[in-house]
């Protein structure tokens, strides 16, 4: 157990230091990103493959049975889903904040509402700024309705987590977006991509994401809002278009005018399923998009900052909407 | 009054010294630091009538090498810190060292003026025209000493090869080409030529989610003008023949010790990232510096080092802190003596290690203002990991992780070394052995 909230705690701190890489004086550092998109595999590898008697991944039409619960973590429901209260990483995504050094609240009873963007998923309509608990949970709680029905707890406390696997097809919102993966360990995972494309997503079974208002893909949680680890239970996997939606994000290159690739944090990309709102830039406040090409125009926020505060949002997990606002 | 204390603060850091190269006699020290400066010092000659100053260092010229820069096309800005400086083999009269940032390469050539002409017919004492009425008579201009002026030009300026950043810069031991690697690429130049490189070495993968490592120094050998080895991420070396192929992607030789799987854990990639390489003076072996360890290679074997040295192994049990300040990705440059029997690396805590291959004994070094009291002899430094302590030992967590040697340099002939500690310029000498042995 202990080996997963150490990798937890590494994955949160090399999430911040992928943030704060985009705004570090002479660009993206190839090198130190790559080393720390290979930290974030090792940490995920030995977080699913610590076998974890709290460890719940949901698989397809997921109705695994719940969990016992870890100790620590809320009594089952959808909050409980994440458990481990999403990476104090995800804080900075917030420009005002800075990466806090992960909170033991791991061993807290986290609510999902507990760690910052979390609140964010209340639904407000805005992007609210801490982990308003509460309110947090009381959107979970209503966003999740029917879901929960079906698989109750079963959101794994570790299913944010569990989305590691990334790419995995399985457990994808249809947006294909972050997490949300439950994915049974051992699932391949594919390498994903930095896209995170939710227009071409196909959505499933789920009811058509919310537009990718955000000018990043962020995946528009579709899956009815799906707090916690998204599809829910219940919900099949979705399987995400890969290739084709790289493609305009390698493709992005010239191949004249070379640009630096930044590439291999789209590999850190792919661990999350999303792509990063400006991560692969250069600097903050412009440049050439690397990621992809094409973007909403409106929507277009300054890389960095909340790609919108659109209710899209609000159907995030906190997991991924931490992504969401890199 | 917070402005000014970050631009003291930014002043300070501009002065971090990030290279330290002596040239191949020894008598010249460059270093080079992140506000893009470059300070060359120069050895006193030894003189009878100031014995205590013989052989010291002092400053000799002082330049601007690189400016920051932004590309506004890619909106990126360039960094003016001098990542590194080599000097060519003297030639003439005038020294000539490249020196590079993340983006382009310099040549500059540094040459002395002692003399200035005298006596003009034409002109008086300012340059001024003289009225030629007052011309009666013709004199020859001599040549009248003056003040020793040391004149620093660009004469070559290597720009847009790089995509990525430099790591490295090499000089041929044909003195007419070098090599300059960045993440994914080297490249090679011909010392005259600035238009145009060739690409000897590109592990850019044709999908960049498939990067797995990236080139993290690279140098030529010392005596054959056709090979050279670059390291990797992932610690391996790969020794090139240029003579094989035009691209050389298919290395003539790789140097890789397999992993201790026991010591595996989440940052095994990162401390197994080779930082720098060095031939030997002999070029018969190479010096490597990973996180925790220094390692020597003998060019002949490619399945382990020979000699594997623990700079510091206490901070194996560290790592994830390290790893969350950062530390963990500096950068440590290793150094040869002149004889190759000594290898000296720098740690934290401004500590430096040196490494007696003969002997296989090893001592910890200080460079602080106390140790550098003229004559003052370093005392030797032991970390303490637990069990018995002694009263100068220094316990692991009061270990300063801000003040880290990085940049070291040994003159190629005699035991004088020079140790960058953050922006202090420390140079010692082994007056009672100062031969190499």
């Amino acid at each position: 157990m202990e080996f997963k909230l150490e990798a937890h705690r590494i994955v949160s701190i090399s999430l911040g230091k992928i943030y704060n890489s985009r705004v570090q004086r002479g660009g993206i550092k190839l090198h130190k990103n790559l080393l720390v998109s290979l930290v974030l595999r090792s940490a995920r590898q030995v977080y699913l493959s610590d076998p974890c008697p709290g460890l719940y991944l949901a698989g397809p039409a997921g109705t695994p049975a719940p969990p016992p619960q870890q100790p620590g973590e809320p009594a089952a429901g959808p909050p409980a889903g994440w458990g481990e209260p999403p990476p104090p990483a995800a804080r900075a995504s917030w420009p005002e904040t800075e990466p806090q050094p992960e909170r033991s609240a791991v061993s807290e009873a986290p609510r999902v509402g507990d760690a910052v963007p979390a609140a964010t998923v209340t639904g407000v309509g805005d992007v609210p700024q801490g982990g308003e608990a509460d309110a947090a949970e009381a959107a979970w709680n209503r966003v999740d309705g029917p879901r929960q029905a079906a698989a109750g707890e079963a959101e794994d406390p570790a299913g944010g987590w569990g989305v590691f696997p990334l790419g995995s097809r399985a457990a994808r919102r249809p947006c294909g977006c972050p997490l949300g993966g439950q994915d049974p360990p051992g699932t391949p995972a594919a390498t994903p991509r930095a896209a995170c494309c939710c227009a071409p997503r196909p959505a499933e079974d789920e009811p058509p994401a919310p537009p990718a208002v955000c000018p990043r893909k962020r995946g528009a949680a579709g899956v009815g809002g799906g707090p916690a680890s998204c599809p829910a239970p219940g919900s099949t996997p979705l399987k995400k278009p890969r290739r084709n939606l790289e493609q305009p994000a390698s493709g992005g290159e010239d191949d004249d005018a070379e640009e630096m690739e930044t590439g291999n944090v789209a590999n850190l990309i792919s661990i999350f399923g999303s792509s990063f709102s400006g991560l692969l830039r250069k600097s903050p406040g412009g440049g050439r998009e690397e990621e992809e090409g094409e973007e909403s125009g409106p929507e277009a926020a300054e890389p960095g900052q909340i790609c919108c505060d659109k209710p899209v949002l609000r159907d995030m997990n906190p997991w991924s909407t931490a992504i969401v606002a890199f | 009054d917070r402005d000014r204390d970050t631009q003291r603060e930014r002043e300070r850091e501009t002065d971090i010294i990030s290279t330290v190269e002596f040239n191949h006699t020894g008598e010249l020290l460059a270093t080079g630091d992140k506000g893009g400066r470059v300070v060359i010092f120069q050895r006193e000659p030894e003189s009878k009538n100031a014995p205590h100053s013989q052989g010291e260092y002092d400053v000799y010229s002082t330049f601007q090498s690189h400016e920051p820069e932004f590309d506004y096309l890619k909106s990126l800005e360039i960094e003016e810190k001098i990542n590194k400086i080599k000097w060519l083999p003297q030639q003439n009269a005038a020294h000539s060292l490249l020196s590079t940032n993340d983006k382009t390469i310099k040549l500059w050539k540094i040459t002395e003026r002692d003399k200035r002409p005298e006596g003009y017919n034409l002109k008086d004492e300012e340059g001024k025209l003289k009225d030629l009425s007052t011309v009666t008579s013709l004199q020859v201009p001599v040549l009248k000493p003056m003040d020793l002026m040391v004149e620093v030009s660009p004469r070559r300026i290597f720009a847009n090869g790089h995509t990525y950043h430099i790591n490295s810069i090499s000089v041929n031991s044909d003195c007419e080409t070098y090599m300059s690697a960045d993440d994914l690429r080297i490249n090679l130049w011909h010392l005259a030529i600035t238009d145009r490189s060739f690409n000897i070495v590109d592990i850019k993968p044709a999908n960049m989610e498939d990067l797995t490592e990236v080139i993290t120094a690279s140098e030529f050998h010392p005596h054959h003008c056709n090979l050279f080895v670059y390291s990797s991420s992932k610690g391996s070396l790969r020794l090139c023949d240029m003579r094989a192929a035009a691209l050389c992607d298919k290395h003539s030789k790789l140097f890789e010790e397999p992993e201790d799987p026991s010591n595996r854990s989440f940052f095994s990639e990162i401390i197994s990232s080779v930082s720098d390489v060095k031939f030997s003076h002999s070029g018969r072996y190479m010096l490597t510096r990973d996180y925790l360890t220094v390692k020597v290679w003998d060019l002949n074997m490619e399945a382990r080092p020979i000699e594997t040295y623990q700079v510091h192994d206490y901070l194996r049990s560290k790592l994830c802190s390290l790893y969350e300040n950062d530390c963990i990705f500096d950068k440590f440059e290793c150094a040869w003596n002149g004889s190759d029997s000594v290898i000296m690396t720098g740690a934290y805590n401004n500590f430096f290690r040196m490494f007696d291959r003969n002997t296989k004994r090893d001592v910890t070094l200080e460079a602080s203002r106390e140790s550098s009291k003229p004559r003052a002899v370093l005392k030797p430094r032991r970390v303490c990991v637990g069990g018995k302590r002694r009263r100068d030992d220094i316990s692991v967590d009061s270990l300063d992780f801000t003040k880290k040697i990085l940049h070291t340099a040994w003159h190629p002939a005699e035991n004088i070394i020079a140790i960058a500690a953050t922006n202090n310029l420390y140079i010692f000498q082994d007056k009672v052995n100062s031969e190499m042995h």
